[in-house]
């Protein structure tokens, strides 16, 4: 071989580049191209993900140098430093199964003549999300930053006949490129005071001093905030993820996001010195309003894939809460407290690309079998698509943070995290941790009854349309992918010691963590102690019930002395059983809406059409908007000012050549007299 | 041989809560006749009841799927796999390591998602409603229900109920002011959480009010009698949380005849109580609608917070 043994990073950037080239060049023939281009990107994958590997089990970081221009000056290093390896295992865990799903999903959703453009698309995607995490200078991580943001751009647009699609891509692309405007702002704010582009000089913690500081934590929070889709910066996601074909919204958000939260560690949380205790606690504060108003929304939803969106800011919010968690306890120097909070905060990003990834899959089977994406139009699928309904349901318990899979681990050790906050930090400051924590229950009930629903009213029952009675089980291809995911959440969840012991790798590696602490509790257990003593082994949880099931197999069984099970019709309360009788979405999510006004402010229409008497209505009409608060209170005032400044500035655009000149004339006198003057 | 151990006091304590969670119904309902000056059932009809339902012809829609048989025995499996979480006369749970009180309320959360799940498996509105119903409530209650544990778990400077059991013990007198207002905020979310009146009325099919019960509506025979053991179990175990939390005085520090049975009356004597107050709350109240539920629960999150309040602030 030709790279070292365990820096696979250029080879794999190398595949990509190849991959992209040999697509486009058999761009011709749709089914080879589509198959060169994903699974081309799935061995890309395989090597950063060997790296990523060596990095964690070692805690060695590897670098390298990944171009120099000899006339500038420029060079552009790359280090995979354990921070780097987690989020590209969080990549690899995604990307490999979404690349071998595309490969049979695409061709039934994108027409041929577009498979070359969204499969080099997709490994410019991947290996610009690789760059962004590699990245170890200013230059090299914003050219990534750039180009990872157009790639989704096109991919977000890729049914751009579409105007949703279209709106969404250009909705994603002003956001982003806001955020990248605050990101540059910081950046080079930094490099100038540190007079170097590299991350090894500008994230020391002592380049800037303090109001400037907040300043840069202010603007880094909101660059990479808006990629994380953290609330209030979050309005483009519910747009953009659902456009996109699923399997890429798989990828957007079990992995693009994770770029926007590896920023926020590398930056917000470890990047600029100590962290002040209110940065800990702004970042806990927008994480516990994320994750509530993300699930609650999501409940909302009546589309499967916009519903999945808005869980993912859910999460994001969560895996914010446990980052801003560990950042107070930094700030108040109990760093062996951090280490909790930010390990199950990592925790979380990778479980929640595992379970995400797996849902948004599972939901692309479902939209492609059915052709629409509208809960009410599923039902009874379960037996139309058995596969797929098992393994939607195992990432519903996973999300729903129910043992033993993932999910539940890292709830499990974030509320510990708060728990611990409260015990660590002085004065009325602590009372934000129970609260956080009581938020983070509620969040994680309202989820589980959010996927009792996507999964019951699409899985479950009658057929609510006739697209849901003709839909067929998806082809192997795609469901071998997601039975990976599948035992990933399982696994994850089993083996939390041992994903904890290599968490250990990467809170280690980073400033102001103590590396002695440990959560770990042999492999299958975590605990904390001594200050509060708790312990979680999930695997022993998953085969108590197993138990209890045989349990009450038994018992069912003693009793019914080898009876058949008589079949009869369920009762349709007096009249027939009818789809349009069964419970719906929209009903299902309604105490909650009801309870929850303040928040959705919905707006309702309850239209009774009748003949003889409004006693007995012929038709009844019902219809439920919920109000879009951040879009009509922060973001439309917001453009309407700027479209305002820009109507006020068209009149300096006069169109006269003579007037431009003016300008330049005038510009030049000014700098003449301000450089004159120094 | 201790891992033998282990594992022979997590089915003894198991089958022993679901051998008298039974009877806790049973008294309860016993009591509410005698307020209501009615004889009432026999103390003992719970069990013949599931006897009963346990005997007969398994029927199921033709609509329902293997979601709708998982349901019940997962509800069934969560609540007794929970029960060896808890300490109940020995001041240990017998799978105290398995996970805390965290673990238990993962658990019973598995039982819920299983069921509400399988409600919506028939096609009948009603499983629908009532799994909205049910969902909506335990998400309400969760808060306050977080709440109350973290006041705990801070007092004692633990998650697992066993070391909250001993670290009281330890205290001797352990009583806090504090106490009075987390267990009245814990005894609401046990009222929500086990359907009792003023949230859910048990006894009712009344569609407008069900929420439990709608839930669980389509279920006949063994499947219900499975439910309803459960839904016994997961009552018990409320109230065996809130003794462990507050109350644990007389609990068996040791496994030897005397103390334990000791521990069993003191069990049984606290149990007997709580199902005294049940039993009045339910009888001197009305059930609230089902959007003045969030009131109710909102009081306990007050409750909670008072609690924390006065402990720590």
């Amino acid at each position: 071989m030709f790279v070292p043994a365990e820096d696979f990073v250029l080879f794999a950037l190398g595949v990509h580049g190849i991959v992209i080239a040999a697509t486009l060049v058999l761009a011709r023939r749709p089914s080879a191209c589509g198959a060169v281009a994903f699974l081309g990107a799935a061995v890309a994958v395989v090597f950063t993900t060997a790296t990523a590997t060596a990095v964690l089990t070692s805690s060695a970081p590897v670098g390298g140098i990944l171009f120099t221009h000899a006339a500038s000056g420029v060079v552009l290093d790359y280090l995979v430093t354990p921070l780097s390896a987690w989020f590209l295992v969080i990549v690899g865990v995604v990307s490999i199964p979404v690349a071998v799903y595309s490969i049979g999903y695409l061709p039934h959703t994108v027409p041929p003549s577009r498979i070359a453009a969204v499969g080099a698309t997709f490994n410019v995607l991947l290996a610009t999300v690789e760059l962004v995490l590699v990245a170890n200078n200013v230059i090299g991580f914003l050219f990534a930053w750039e180009l990872m943001t157009l790639a989704t751009a096109a991919l977000v647009a890729t049914e751009h006949e579409a105007g949703v699609s279209r709106r969404a891509a250009y909705l994603y692309l002003v956001m982003s490129h806001v955020g990248t405007g605050a990101l540059v702002a910081g950046f080079f704010t930094l490099s100038s005071f540190a007079r170097s582009l590299s991350f090894a000089d500008i994230f020391t913690g002592a380049v800037v001093s303090d109001p400037l500081r907040h300043i840069l934590f202010v603007l880094f929070l909101g660059g990479f905030g808006v990629k994380a889709g953290i609330v209030p910066f979050h309005v483009w996601l519910p747009e953009a993820h659902p456009a996109a074909p699923s399997s890429i919204s798989a990828l957007m958000s079990a992995v693009l996001i994770k770029a926007g939260v590896y920023g926020l560690f590398r930056v917000c949380a470890f990047g600029l010195g100590t962290p002040h205790m209110n940065w800990g606690l702004l970042c806990m504060g927008l994480g516990a309003l994320s994750a509530i108003l993300g699930v609650l929304y999501a409940l909302a939803q009546r589309d499967v894939k916009r519903l999945l969106a808005y869980s993912t800011i859910e999460n994001s919010g969560i895996i914010l809460l446990g980052l801003g968690a560990g950042m107070v306890m930094i700030a108040n120097g109990q760093n062996s407290f951090a280490v909790v909070a930010v390990a199950a905060s990592l925790y979380h990003a990778l479980n929640h690309a595992a379970f995400k990834g797996l849902l948004f899959l599972g939901a692309g089977g479902v939209v492609m079998a059915t052709g629409t994406r509208r809960i009410e139009e599923f039902g009874g699928l379960v037996r139309r698509m058995p596969f797929s309904a098992f393994l939607f349901v195992i990432g519903a318990l996973a999300i729903s943070s129910i043992p033993p899979f993932n999910g539940f681990a890292s709830e499990w050790l974030t509320l510990q995290a708060l728990l611990l906050g409260f015990e660590s930090v002085p004065g009325l400051v602590r009372v934000n941790f129970p609260v956080a924590g009581a938020l983070l229950a509620l969040t994680s009930a309202l989820a589980a009854a959010c996927f009792v629903k996507a999964f019951g009213i699409t899985f479950l029952a009658l057929p609510r349309s006739r697209a849901a009675v003709e839909a067929h089980e998806i082809p192997n291809l795609m469901l071998l992918p997601q039975a990976f995911l599948a035992s990933v959440c399982l696994a994850l969840g089993l083996v939390p010691g041992l994903v904890l012991s290599v968490a250990g790798a990467v809170t280690a590696s980073l400033p102001g963590l103590s590396s002695s602490a440990s959560v770990a509790l042999g492999g299958l257990g975590l605990r904390t102690g001594p200050d509060i003593a708790a312990t979680v082994i999930p695997s022993a949880l998953g085969l108590t019930v197993l138990a209890a099931v045989a349990i009450a197999v038994a018992v069912v069984g003693v009793f019914r002395l080898g009876r058949i099970v008589r079949r009869v019709p369920t009762w349709g309360c007096g009249g027939a059983l009818t789809p349009v009788t069964e419970y719906t979405g929209t009903a299902f999510s309604k105490p909650l809406l009801m309870i929850f006004r303040a928040v959705y402010r919905p707006t309702r229409e309850v239209e009774a059409l009748a003949e003889v008497s409004p006693y007995f209505p012929q038709e009844v009409r019902y219809r439920v908007e919920i109000e879009a608060t951040f879009e009509r209170y922060l973001y439309r005032p917001l453009t309407r000012a700027v479209i305002e400044v820009a109507e006020r500035m068209k009149v300096l655009q006069a169109g006269s050549l003579h007037a431009y000149l003016g300008y330049v004339l005038v510009l030049g006198l000014i700098l003449l007299i301000w450089l004159g003057g120094r | 041989m201790e891992q033998a151990l282990v594992i022979a006091a997590a089915l003894l304590q198991g089958l022993g809560m679901l051998a008298v969670a039974p009877l806790l119904r049973g008294l309860i309902k016993k009591m509410k006749a005698a307020l209501q000056t009615r004889q009432g059932p026999p103390l003992l009809q719970v069990y013949y009841d599931l006897a009963k339902l346990l005997r007969k012809e398994p029927v199921r829609s033709e609509t329902a799927s293997w979601v709708y048989v998982a349901g019940p025995r997962l509800y069934f499996a969560a609540g007794l796999a929970a029960t060896t979480l808890v300490p109940v006369l020995v001041a240990a749970a017998p799978l105290e390591t398995a996970g805390g009180v965290i673990g238990l309320v993962g658990i019973l959360a598995l039982g819920r998602f299983a069921l509400a799940t399988a409600a919506l498996d028939t096609g009948s509105p009603f499983g629908g409603m009532g799994g909205s119903r049910e969902m909506t409530i335990a998400a309400l209650a969760e808060p306050a229900l977080m709440l109350g544990l973290f006041t705990a778990a801070l007092a004692s400077g633990s998650l697992n109920l066993g070391a909250v059991v001993r670290h009281s013990l330890e205290l001797g007198n352990s009583f806090h002011p504090s106490d009075v207002f987390a267990l009245a905020g814990l005894f609401v979310v046990l009222i929500a959480e086990t359907g009792r009146i003023p949230v859910d009325n048990p006894a009712t099919h009344l569609e407008l009010t069900m929420i439990h019960e709608a839930m669980v509506l389509e279920y006949a025979g063994p499947d219900l009698a499975l439910v309803e053991w459960a839904s016994a179990v997961k009552e018990l175990l409320y109230i065996t949380l809130l003794i462990d939390l507050f109350i644990p005085v007389g609990i068996a520090s040791a496994i030897a005849p005397g103390p334990l049975a000791v521990a069993a009356g003191a069990w049984a004597a606290k149990v007997f109580v709580f199902a005294v107050v049940i039993t009045l709350v339910e009888s001197t109240n009305a059930k609230l609608r089902l959007f003045r539920v969030p009131e109710l629960v909102a009081v306990a999150l007050g409750l909670g917070f008072l609690a924390l309040a006065i402990r720590f602030l």
